[in-house]
This record gives structure tokens, sequence and C-alpha cells, in this order.
């Protein structure tokens, strides 16, 4: 008898479950809760979408999504990485987008059509403004090991080489001026002896420290070092170098999806002026649609777009980048 | 005893079996995940996988983080045991608890904590500490309690009337020691070994922020950087390979103890050690684990803190009380399941029932994110309706910190002699009677401990809570991952008090069990 109530109860909680699935938003987020919660509360009040997300990396998204194949309830896959995105695509995960979508965005836009650019991040140098002048930096990422040499900064400088924007980087080495050149580069930077780092935050604090001089970064981790007080240098490449790599974060709708209206209209709204000023100025990260105001720690948009070489980011050799990454005992 | 009188057993034991073995399927299921996933793997990957030579270089780490911090936590551990059990120093329960504490430090803020507070520019005037020596010291140092504890229990536990008869048959203080009271902490010193080691196996936190690369750390960077679960498996395997093997050398040691009081069930008390002109030294070695592991942090979070906007605050209280909601039912869930597994490894040892103990062990250091996206692969086929429930998550989380229930309820069921049992069994108890009516009284002490320890563990516990709680259901330790990701520091420290003062509660609940009435 009672086992028979529990069963009605399970039942309908069930019932209720799958109903409320079919009246929200699923949303799987690599991106970090801290930073885009607001504007996921924002989406919610002004649409009246009920929204629900699941945070984490983007890798354990991706194996997430993965394990739970045609059974997942999410809607929407949000990615810090493009790397992340196609390979999302290229396991047929995402379903393609709709032009009015994807002519959004002033560039970046994948040849799959199945994910939408959002936002841009910059690979940047930073240093130590005490140690280093900003017009003796060196004009491209290829003459470091030089200028590091020259400069006696053997054992001080930083570098990630686990962390994927630091692959895409040498990636993006390799799609430009081929593997031959860039394992030259890595070994070059190998012989000044530089210190791993597991993530950007811990090198920059090392910098702060005193312990090294300089290393390869994300420009936003630089910007939320100098907003929280730290006095830490910013240095971009010419034009074009891979040094200032652009890193494409981006969003796609699942196959498995069974609210494609309000998923089209989230993505949607990432790419409106609103949701693009949010990124523009709480995130710190440069925004892909016209008339969004800037930061002041920022470079004027354009700018911002001629600083990264111009690459098929969904497809960089990230495999040969790992691979020569092995190779050379760095990974 | 012959296998006819263990099939007559049987029925008497069912209530004790059951949900033994089941328990024994849950930290099953992921193992058979890893193999699912490692034997994808074509034969061309498989032998680049084995044969990379950075593996042994990963082992040399691995092994030598393992054996550094056994051994520097029974340096610290063992000393401060004794001196606040066996001595006439006062303060002694003030400074068990302070010495106890540093388990509410997560691993990753106590690196975190380290690295930012030294070197130029950093609240400490000391050099960075990094590498091997950085990580030996943070782990050991958010560790050593568990040992101590144990050690504690032990001193505590320890028959008085043993050493006495030594004593009275004209043996030494110190051969004493040796002969009769350090056999008898070889139970607590081994578990607390067990534990220590798993922590240390599979700790990716806190190595990862110090830089030194381990195999945990490696399948962290593995399943993070180059979205490969098949070689990430095969590192797991490789990971659980040390810890059979720490599983099996436990074992073989503890399989030779016989322990308990000669006499009655309550024991009593042992004379106090009078220091004399040791003790000022005495203190100053209570002070320097509390000052390095639970001031320093604390101060410096607290340092964050204080800069951090407060209208970030409205989300705290949720997320404390969704870490609640998840992680003490889980934690007492985790004794339930540890009290037949234990009971049956020790009054029935047999290969099997030991085979169900270790397996309890080695679920723990299945890396938590193999553990989460094997549950969900498990859960969806089998059970759909529960996927993206609390109650998942705190199943899951049950049978990943059981390992650290079993350990205190083993303990304490070491010391309830066999005896009293066996005269409930002879009055015409089946044994779950006896069980509830003799020694579970006895053993409540270690179920506690061990709950406590278990909700420390999944409190501050991140991949298989992100990946199976509810949607939307944020915890103080998802928070803080959160915000580090994004190197917000300040807004993060907040919730890393949170769960230090939390888990400082439950030390609270661990050393008030210890208490004897």
């Amino acid at each position: 008898m009672q086992l028979r109530r529990f069963a009605t109860l399970i039942g309908l909680a069930a019932l209720g479950l799958a109903f409320a699935q079919q009246q929200t938003l699923t949303i799987y987020s690599g991106r970090g809760q801290s930073l885009v919660e607001p504007l996921v509360k924002q989406f919610q009040t002004e649409t009246g979408i009920r929204v629900q997300v699941r945070y984490g990396t983007d890798a354990q998204i991706l194996a997430a999504l993965q394990e739970e194949g045609s059974r997942s309830p999410a809607d929407v896959f949000w990615a810090n990485t493009a790397g992340a995105l196609g390979q999302a695509a290229s396991k047929g995960l995402l379903r393609p987008l709709g032009d009015t979508l994807l002519r959004q965005p002033l560039a970046f836009v994948p040849a799959s059509k199945a994910w939408v650019p959002v936002t841009l991040r910059l690979r940047v140098l930073a240093y130590n403004p005490q140690k280093l002048k900003p017009e003796e930096l060196p004009a491209s990422i290829l003459d470091l090991p030089r200028f590091a040499q020259e400069k006696g900064l053997v054992g001080r400088v930083g570098w990630t080489p686990t962390y994927s924007s630091f692959q895409d980087m040498v990636a993006g080495m390799i799609a430009l001026y081929g593997e031959g050149r860039t394992r030259e580069w890595l070994s070059a930077m190998k012989a000044l002896n530089p210190k791993g780092y597991a993530s950007n935050p811990a090198m920059l604090d090392a910098i702060r420290a005193g312990e090294i001089d300089l290393g390869s970064t994300n420009h936003y981790y630089v910007v939320r070092f100098r907003r929280a007080g730290y006095n830490l240098g910013l240095h971009y490449f010419k034009d074009g170098d891979p040094g200032n790599l652009a890193l494409v974060t981006g969003a796609g709708i699942l196959k498995t999806s069974k609210n494609l209206v309000a998923a089209n209209r989230f993505l949607t709204y990432l790419l409106s002026p609103k949701g693009q000023q949010y990124f523009a100025g709480t995130v710190g990260e440069y925004p892909l649609v016209k008339g969004v105001v800037a930061d002041a720690h920022l470079l004027p948009l354009e700018e911002a777009l001629a600083k990264s070489p111009q690459l098929d980011f969904e497809k960089l050799p990230l495999d040969q980048a790992l691979r020569l990454l092995r190779e050379l005992g760095i990974l | 005893m012959t296998s006819a009188r263990r099939l007559h057993q049987l029925p008497g034991l069912l209530p004790f079996l059951v949900p033994a073995l089941l328990t024994g399927g849950g930290v099953a299921l992921p193992l058979l995940y890893l193999a699912l996933r490692a034997l994808e793997a074509d034969p061309e990957t498989l032998r680049d996988i084995l044969l990379r030579p950075k593996n042994l270089e990963l082992v040399k780490n691995t092994l030598s983080l393992l054996f550094g911090v056994l051994l520097f936590t029974t340096l610290i551990a063992l000393p401060l045991a004794f001196l606040t059990t066996r001595t006439d120093l006062k303060g002694k329960r003030l400074f068990s608890i302070l010495l106890t504490l540093p388990l509410a430090i997560p691993g990753y803020v106590g690196a975190y904590v380290i690295l930012s507070a030294t070197g130029p520019g950093g609240i400490l005037p000391l050099p960075r500490l990094e590498g091997y020596w950085g990580a030996l010291l943070v782990l050991s140092l958010i560790t050593y309690p568990y040992l101590f504890l144990g050690l504690r229990a032990a001193f505590l536990g320890l028959d008085p009337s043993l050493e006495e008869a030594a004593r009275t048959l004209g043996v030494g203080p110190l051969r004493t020691f040796f002969q009769v009271v350090f056999p008898q902490l070889l139970p607590a010193l081994l578990s607390g070994y067990l534990v220590v080691g798993l922590h240390v196996l599979g700790d990716f936190g806190t190595v990862s922020l110090l830089r030194y690369e381990t195999f945990s750390y490696a399948i962290y960077l593995q399943y993070s950087t180059a979205f490969d679960r098949v070689y990430a498996a095969w590192l797991a395997l490789f990971l659980l390979l040390f810890t059979g093997g720490l599983l099996l050398l436990e074992g073989t040691f503890l399989r030779r103890l016989s322990l308990a009081r000669t006499g009655k069930g309550s024991g009593k008390k042992a004379r106090s050690v009078r220091l004399g002109r040791f003790t000022p030294w005495a203190y100053l070695l209570l002070l320097l684990p509390i000052l390095l592991a639970l001031v320093l942090p604390l101060y410096a979070l607290f340092h964050l803190a204080s800069r951090f906007p407060r209208e970030h605050l409205t989300g705290l209280w949720e997320a404390l009380s969704h870490s609640a909601m998840a992680a003490i039912p889980a934690s007492l869930l985790a004794v339930g399941m540890a009290m037949p597994i234990a009971y049956l490894a020790v009054r029935y040892p047999s290969p099997a029932s030991r085979f169900l103990e270790r397996l309890g062990y080695l679920g723990y250091t299945v890396p938590p994110l193999a553990f989460a996206l094997a549950w969900i692969f498990f859960s969806l086929k089998g059970l759909p309706f529960l996927y993206g429930t609390l109650p998942l998550l705190i199943l899951v989380l049950a049978f990943h910190f059981l390992a650290e229930g079993l350990g205190p309820v083993r303990g304490a069921l070491y010391q309830v002699p066999r005896r009293l049992e066996e005269a409930a069994r002879t009055l015409g108890d089946t044994p779950a009677r006896a069980f509830f009516r003799v020694t579970f009284p006895l053993l409540w002490r270690g179920a506690v401990a061990g709950g406590a320890l278990a909700f420390i563990g999944a409190v501050k516990e991140l991949p298989i809570t992100l990946l199976l709680a509810p949607m939307g259901y944020s915890t103080l330790s998802t928070r803080v991952f959160g915000y580090t990701q994004e190197a917000m520091f300040a807004e993060a420290a907040p919730f890393a008090l949170a769960i230090a003062l939390l888990s400082a509660a439950f030390v609270g609940v661990l050393l008030w069990s210890e208490r004897r009435f």
C-alpha cells in the first residue's frame, strides 16, 4: 500500500520534471558562473523564459554531453573556446544555425555554421613594468626567445603549456609558419628554462611576486589583475602576429534540444547590443558587433580585430600542436 | 572455519551482506566505466600511451610525493597525538581541536594561500614555495589531521592494563612504548596512511597550483585540455594500480593484528606522563602546525575577503544550504554503507569480505570526474528518472566518500571485543541483532568520526557536484570554482571561508564524538 503510494509519487515527480523540462531552456555553460550569471538572469526577466544552467569547464561539459548522448536535457552549449565547439560540431552534437543569426558577428563565423561566435579575447604578453620597458619588448612572439636571452631573462619567463589558449596559439603558429618553425620556437623557449604554470592567474601572480618577469597570456586576465589594483604591463605584438591570436567564445544549439525557439532567442540575445555591452563592460572581452562602448583597458574594436592573424579557428591544427608539445617533452 | 559452517551462517549475515554487496556494486561501476572507455583505444594509440617516456617521470614524482607525505605526516601527527592524550599539558582539549581544524581547509585553498602570501609583494616575508617541497609541505599540513585523529583515538582507546602489565614486569618506558603501545597504534596508523595516501594520489588541485606533475595531475590535464576520454581512462587505470598496491600492502599488514581490551567493554583511563622541563618545547611543537596550517590560511582568506564587494554576498546563504543539503545526507549514507562492509571484513575475514572492503577504498581514487561521468552514463541507462536530481548526487557522493567512513568504523570495530557479540549470540541473538544491541553502542564514536570526515570531503568536492547536481544548484565549492576560474579571488574568499567554517563545525562534531561519558 505504502509502496504503491510511493511509486505514484515518484511517477508524478517524474512527470512534473518532464513537463518542467519542456518549459525551461537548459544551458550547459563552459563559461564561468561568476561572469555570465547576471546576463542569464537579465535574459530571463526580459523574455520571461525560464532558464536553468549547468556550469563546468568546456571539457567537463563536452564529456558530459557525450556520456548523455541522445538523452541529454541540454538545449544550448555555451563555450569558452572555439576548440570545444569545433569538437562538439565534429562529433555531430550541434545543429546548423540560421543565417539571420550567423550574419550578426563581424568576424569568425565558422564554416560548419554549427555555432556562432559571441566574444573575442586576444593573446597578449604580460610583463613586470618595473623590470621591462614597453618600447623594448619584441614586435613578434617569434622573437621572444632571442629577446629574453639578450636581456638575461633565462629562468624568468613563464608559460602555461597545459592551458588550452596556449595550445591554440601553438596551433595558430603551425597554421601560419608550419611545424618546422614552430618546433624551433618551442625549442628556443625551452632553452630559456621557462617556469610552467597550471593557470594564467597563477602565472600573473608569479609576475606580481617577482618570481618571473613576463609570460604570454590572455588579455582579460591582465585586465582583471589591473582592476584588482596590481600593476602589470600588457603588450601587443605587431598586427597579424600569432602572439596576438584571437580566441573566440561562442555558443551552439544541441541536436537534442526540444526548445528551439527559446534557444534561438538566447543566442540572438547574446549578440544583441545589450548582451554585447555586458561582455565589453563587466567581463572585459571584445564584443563582435558594432556600436558597443569599450572598456578603458581595451583597444578600439577595429584595432583589436586587426591584431590577430586571420585563420579558420574551428580548424586550428590542435592535434598536431599537442603531438609536437608531447614530442618535445613539454606536455 | 569450514565452508559448511560458513554456509550455515549465511542467512543470519544477510542483513550485512545485501547492503555491503550493493555498495560494492555502486563503487565498482565507475571502474567498469573506465575499462569500457579504455578499451575504445585503437592499438596504435595504446602503444603511444603506454610507452610515453613521460609516464616514468610521473611514476617517480607520484611515488616520491606519496612517501614524503607519509613520512612527514607521521613526524607531525605521532608526537602531537601523544602530547594531547597522554601528558600533563594544560589545554589538551583546545589544542586537539585546533590541531584538527586544518582538515577544514580545502587543499586548493591552502596551496593558493601559500603561493599568494609568499614572495615579494605577498603578506608573508617568506620565499615562494613551489614544486616538490611546496607540494610536500601543503599536502602534509592539510592531511596530517587524518593521522592525528586516528592516533589520538587509538591512544584514548588503548587498554592501559597492557602497559601496566609490561611496566610491572620491569620493562622500561621506551621499550614498553615500542613493544606494547606501538603495535596497538598500528591499525590507526595504517588506516590513517591509507586515507593520507589516497588523498595524495588523488589530489590535483594542490599539485597543479604548486607546479608538481603527478599522475592525477596528468589525468586532470588530459580531461581538461585534449578532450581525450580514452587516454584519461588509461591514466586513471594506472593510478588505480598504485592505489591497489597501497591497499594490498595495508591489508597484508593489518591481517596479522588482533587487538581488543583485555577486560570489560569500557576501559579505564591511562596515567598522564609528566613533561617537566620539556613543557615549553611541547607547546611550541603544538603551535607550529596550527600557525602554518590554520592561522595563515584563515588570515589570508579574511584578508582577501575584506576587499570583497558586499552586494555579491546574497548567494552565500543559498550556496551554504545547498552544500549542507547534499553533504549531510551523503555523509550519513556513507557511514551507513561503511558499517556492514567493515563489520563483515573485521568479524568474518575472508578473501571475499576483504575484497569488498578494499573496493570501498579503491573507489575513492577513481578520479572524481571519471566517477561523475560513469554515473551520468549508467544512471541514464538504468535509472533515467534519477538523473539530475539531488538524490543521485547524494548517492554518488556517498559512494565516493565511503572510504572516509570506512577507516574510523573499522578502527572502532577492532577495539570492540568480539566476546561481547558472541555472548549475545549464545543468548540466541542473530548476528544483526547482536550487532545492534551490543556492538553498535560501542561503535557510534567511530561512526560519527567517519561521518564527519565524509562530510568534510563531500562539502569541498567539485567535479561530481558540478556534473550531477540538479540544474542551477550551486554549492559553496561550485561558487569557489566559478570565481577562481576567472581569477576573482576576493569574490571566492567568502565562499572558501564558509567551506572552512562549515567543515570546522564538523571537526567539532568529530572531536565531541571522542569524548567519553
